[in-house]
């Protein structure tokens, strides 16, 4: 048979236009090299900024701590005195208290030894009001 | 007399009345805020721009009666809660606001390890209302709350080092110069994300998870219980957002201007909070093991990585800060 | 040996004392520091080696002395700026020297001009220095009992034990 009635239905001579199928979304903004580059960037500046201030604030600390290796003498002075002065005070008191007492000895040493011993804080403030004690402990700390 | 009457008493009291107020707009304004995310009004009945709502919230969760499941445990039932709230109002206690209330040598620890102890109150709730959805949502908040605890300590370690100090107020002095969140941002992010998993807000509220638990560790609760849960959940949001704030956006104090302190700090805890809520309102939820792989796969090695480089790179360019 | 405890009487105690403030003191530290070396670093010296407050009495009342003097000097002559300076210091938090450089700067100018007083620079304060001295090292600060006699030598000839070491148990 030459040529049949029926005409098959074929795409046009040189086919279909091309299909858009891809995904296509805009490029926007920076590529990922530069932005894994800034963030670095910012990483390395702060960097920069926070050690360059951590290294000041050694210095100013050695500063802090200067003023209180040079005030130290004072202090320490002053401190050694009061505690004397405390304990003369108390030896007072406690001749006074054990005034009955016979064989009793004002000022005896509960250590076996000659040597300074530096009296606790308790002992120290024994016979004054616990409110000085107290103030003696917590006073000065400024943290808890 | 008085003034020991003052610390021991009203300081702490008024803290908790201004962070119990807080935690009140704060729900308001997440309502607020989600609803104009999703093109409604949220509440504007109650008062002026719905202002009142959250006290007529209170008010109703609060006559309610409080419904005590027969089977439950009864004691440990009325606890947890209240333990919950309680933990979540002493967490407020080293946070510098710019003076803590209580001046702690170790704050940060402090933090870490009464944060620590919220999980006990979320397992108590869970396990006393004698309920299989309850004790399976305690279970998994609890699993993700301790899994993104390692996250947070190691990186509360990494800004330990770029510091020197454990107490919160060095933070604002190191940050003088520069935000913590610039050479750290890295950090910073990893931060966000465990803060967010840690106090599960969406997109980590696998603890919820309505379709397949009703409502989490809390469906047994109802009335003043529930509202003391609720309190606990959005205090804890609060305070993480301080935390955040205080860690690594910058020193809150001007020394020209010292009483904007307060404000200045405030302010970046709410912006941050409001990013929570374009979180919640942005992302869907993740699933339970993408959530556990987020934690054990990423962010535990890269924390850990990064411990050990702000310990190396300090040591080597000398940028170690002053230690007391 | 329980001994009694001696204690000064308080006449010896009675020094005429620094009756200022901790900002004041800290404001003033570092020209402190500088000014009154010689007996700070006596008494420093005295109270290590002496280990007993009792001892260090005389040192310490002239530490007192320097003080006093030197904060008369800065009151005679820069009253004003050292007041600035301090109050400043006062009243920042934990009183930091950082927060008040210019109140610093025009007390340690004016210090320079009238008394002619440097400010130490830093690092000078905190160096160890030798103390020239006339007071006597002490002997046995610490009291400690005589040391005991070294044991005799051994005269006899030594020889290796008959069935080797007891410690040594590895031997199969």
């Amino acid at each position: 048979m030459a040529g049949s009635k029926v005409k098959q239905d074929m795409p046009p001579p040189g086919g279909y236009a091309a299909f858009d199928y891809k995904r296509n979304l805009p490029k926007r903004g920076l590529s990922g090299f530069s932005m894994f580059g800034i963030g670095i960037g910012i990483m390395m500046f702060g960097y920069w900024r926070l050690f360059s201030w951590n290294r000041e604030r050694r210095r100013l600390q050695i500063e802090e701590l200067e003023a209180r290796v040079a005030l130290m003498p004072l202090l320490q002075a002053e401190h050694d005195r009061r505690t004397l002065r405390m304990l003369r005070e108390n030896l007072e008191e406690e001749a006074v208290i054990m005034k009955d007492v016979p064989g009793w000895k004002v000022g005896e040493s509960v250590f076996h030894t000659d040597r300074w011993v530096t009296p606790m804080t308790e002992e120290l403030f024994n016979l004054r009001p616990r409110e000085e004690l107290l103030h003696k402990r917590f006073g000065f700390l400024w943290y808890v | 007399m008085i003034s020991t009457l003052l610390n021991v008493l009203v300081g702490p009291l008024v803290l908790v009345l201004f962070v119990v107020l807080a935690v009140a707009l704060l729900t308001l304004v997440e309502r607020k805020v989600l609803g104009y995310m999703q093109l409604r009004k949220g509440p504007n009945v109650v008062g002026p721009y719905g202002l009142l709502q959250p006290f007529a919230d209170a008010l109703k969760l609060l006559t309610k009666e409080p419904v005590r499941p027969s089977t439950a445990s009864p004691l440990l039932f009325l606890v947890a809660p209240v333990m919950a709230l309680i933990l979540a109002l002493t967490l407020w206690t080293p946070m510098p606001l710019p003076f803590p209330v209580a001046d702690l040598n170790l704050g940060i620890l402090f933090i870490l390890a009464l944060s620590s102890l919220a999980v006990y109150s979320i397992l108590g709730s869970g396990w006393a209302s004698n309920s299989k959805y309850a004790l399976i949502g305690a279970l998994r908040a609890v699993a993700q709350t301790i899994s993104y605890e390692v996250s947070l300590g190691l990186i509360l370690l990494n800004a330990i080092i770029f510091t020197g100090g454990f107490t919160l107020q060095t933070f604002s002095v190191a940050q003088e110069s520069t935000w913590l969140i610039l050479p750290a941002w890295p950090l910073a992010a990893m931060w966000y994300v465990s803060t967010l998993a840690e106090t599960n807000r969406a997109p980590f509220d696998l603890t919820e998870g309505e379709s397949e638990l009703v409502s989490g560790f809390n469906v047994e609760y109802a009335g003043g219980p529930f509202a003391l849960f609720f309190l606990a959940e959005y205090a804890n949001i609060l305070l993480m957002n301080t935390l955040s704030a205080t860690l690594f956006l910058g020193s809150s104090v001007s020394h020209a201007i010292p009483e904007l302190t307060s404000i200045t700090l405030m302010i970046k805890a709410v912006l941050l909070s409001v990013l929570f809520l374009w979180v919640r309102a942005s992302y869907p939820r993740f699933r339970y093991d993408q959530l556990m792989h987020l934690i054990w796969k990423n962010f535990l090695p890269l924390t850990l990585a990064l411990v050990i480089w702000h310990l190396s790179l300090p040591i080597a360019l000398s940028g170690l800060p002053p230690q007391l | 040996m329980p001994t009694t405890l001696e204690v000064p009487t308080p006449q010896e105690l009675k020094v005429d004392e620094v009756n200022v403030s901790s900002a004041v003191l800290k404001a003033a530290a570092h020209h402190y520091g500088s000014q009154c070396d010689k007996p700070n670093k006596e008494f420093m010296l005295c109270r290590w080696e002496e280990k007993d407050p009792r001892k260090c009495l005389e040192e310490g009342r002239k530490v007192n002395e320097c003080a006093l003097n030197f904060f008369r000097q800065i009151k005679g002559n820069c009253a004003e700026s050292f007041t600035e300076y301090w109050t400043c210091l006062d009243y920042t938090n934990l009183a930091e020297l950082r927060h008040c450089r210019k109140q610093q700067q025009a007390f340690d100018s004016c210090v320079l001009e009238k008394l002619g007083w440097e400010r130490p620079q830093l690092g000078d304060l905190s160096k160890v220095t030798k103390v020239a001295t006339s007071r006597p090292l002490p002997e046995n600060p610490y009291h400690s009992r005589p040391r005991p006699e070294p044991n005799p030598a051994i005269e006899t000839k030594l020889e290796p034990s008959k069935y080797g070491s007891r410690l040594f148990f590895w031997n199969w």
